[in-house]
């Protein structure tokens, strides 16, 4: 199940360059570096509040950063009008940390709404064909016709999954994924995030804090300190650092 | 967001507020028109704000005539009572209560469906999937509200109206027939049309206000209820501005 060889030399999905975010006088991030090539999947560790959402918020452009360059998929993120941003959005998936269900939905309505506004599915057969799909594959078949609320939150976050699988992404960002379950649902969702990886080539930036995402998950890790990309690495290379800020996420192993 | 105050923080949101509503025009005939959501939108704004509009009309009409009599009938002119009535309810009694109702009932539950959607991410959700929130929420709401409210002003003026014939006859017999005519005798077209123009007014101020406080929630739960109170407060108190405005207007085009 460990994800812990390095894909070949591969194209590069996303980069991001001397990215700055300030709230105010908080200045979250101060120049972060990051490369995301294909296939794979990178985790940026680090603590609550260092900014770790503002930078995949910052890739979507839910945020605007107050200087940087974000490049996904060989475009300018910054740079492009509000139609070409949202032909690029289609390509990028993105997870919630919340889930983000709309909750006056059904499931099924939940993942026909991205098919539906981008007209994708042409027929009402060709809707049912990909609702069903992507619901097998995160194993919820049954939900269908429930409410976001009659929901469990490890059932939300893979109906998340699935309505984010449904537009065929290119890239996945996964703002902490098991944030919020227990350890045992929060391993399933791993599990089933490399298991869709797989199954539908996606390339990702998982955000956490959570050792078992950084075990399981990620090829390569970056860790956010103070708002710069500090070290990054394998799991292995984290596990035997000197670094006193790595050591710190590692000291209850 | 910093906290502002005063005067400053009253100009800001109103600039934000003249650039909400100026996002919506640059949307508002979008060829990726959402009609369903439209429909659904009039639905709930329009179809089921009729029971609440209706009683209120009905109550406004009878309160209206059995106030009017005495002061009417010290002067001899009870038969002025139906016209009278009726130009006041026309004019500006239905447009405005009806406006107030809706901006109550629309308004909070606006500021606050579309706010909780801001505090839990969804709108984001849908920004992120390359759908435009603003086109799907906002600009369908905005629509909702503008084309309907002129039609539940015209019930709320033709319930009144016969509310004012029941008021009549707890003391008197008026038929209706005859009641109807004196109505219609007295009032004419530069009564109606103004009056129904400003609705429409009042319809889009309530939808603007209301998208705009949603989609402008902050600070979880509290800020929901701040949107869904402020909603109901800025957009009464615009129909009061608009209704101002638009008397200046009639006055001037020589309407009243």
């Amino acid at each position: 199940m460990a994800a812990t060889d390095t894909p070949p030399v591969a194209e590069r999905v996303i980069a991001v360059r001397d990215l700055q975010v300030a709230f105010g006088t908080n200045k979250v991030l101060r120049g972060f570096d990051l490369d995301l090539y294909r296939g794979e999947n990178v985790m940026v560790l680090g603590k609550s509040g260092s900014g770790k959402s503002v930078l995949i918020k910052c890739i979507v452009r839910l945020l605007s950063p107050d200087a940087g360059r974000i490049e996904v998929l060989g475009q300018d993120v910054l740079a492009l009008d509000q139609e070409q941003l949202d032909h690029l959005r289609v390509r990028i998936g993105f997870l919630f940390q919340s889930s983000a269900l709309y909750d006056s939905m059904t499931v099924q309505e939940n993942l026909e709404f991205p098919l539906r506004r981008h007209w994708l599915a042409t027929s009402r057969a060709a809707t049912e064909a990909l609702v069903d799909e992507v619901l097998t594959a995160v194993g919820l078949a049954h939900t269908r016709a429930m409410y976001p609320s009659e929901l469990s939150g490890g059932m939300k976050r893979r109906i998340g999954l699935a309505r984010t699988l449904i537009l065929k992404p290119e890239i996945v960002l996964y703002d902490e994924p098991t944030t919020g379950l227990d350890p045992i649902t929060g391993r399933e969702i791993v599990e089933l995030i490399l298991q869709l990886q797989r199954q539908y080539n996606t390339s990702s930036i998982i955000i956490s804090h959570d050792l078992n995402v950084a075990k399981l998950a990620a090829n390569r890790i970056a860790l956010l300190h103070e708002g710069r990309n500090r070290v990054e690495g394998s799991y292995t290379d984290f596990l035997a650092s000197n670094d006193p800020v790595v050591k710190e996420f590692f000291i209850f192993m | 967001m910093a906290e502002r105050s005063g005067f400053h923080a009253l100009a800001v949101e109103a600039g934000e507020l003249a650039g909400f509503a100026g996002r919506f025009f640059r949307n508002a005939f979008h060829a990726r028109f959402e009609w369903r959501e439209l429909v659904r939108q009039a639905a709930i704004n329009g179809y089921q704000s009729l029971p609440l509009v209706g009683i209120t009309a009905f109550i406004m009409g009878l309160v209206l005539t059995v106030q009017s009599r005495p002061t009417l009938a010290r002067f001899g002119a009870e038969s002025m009572l139906p016209a009278m009535v009726a130009i006041s309810v026309v004019r500006e009694i239905a447009p405005v209560i009806t406006a107030l109702i809706c901006a109550g009932k629309i308004g909070s539950s606006m500021g606050a469906e579309l706010g909780s959607m801001k505090v839990t991410e969804q709108i984001d959700a849908m920004e992120v999937s390359g759908t435009n929130p603003f086109r799907y929420l906002a600009v369908t709401r905005i629509w909702s509200t503008t084309l309907m409210l002129p039609v539940l002003v015209v019930l709320a003026d033709a319930i009144a109206i016969w509310a004012s014939w029941v008021g009549v006859n707890i003391r008197d017999t008026v038929s209706w027939p005859l009641f109807y005519r004196q109505v219609f005798d007295s009032l004419e077209y530069g009564d109606f049309l103004p009056a129904f123009a400003k609705s429409y007014l009042f319809g889009f101020a309530i939808g603007v206000v209301g998208c705009f406080k949603g989609f402008t929630t902050a600070k979880g739960t509290e800020g929901v209820g701040r949107s869904a109170h402020t909603a109901v407060v800025v957009a009464s108190l615009l129909i009061f501005i608009l209704d101002l405005i638009a008397v200046q207007i009639t006055d001037l085009l020589g309407l009243t």
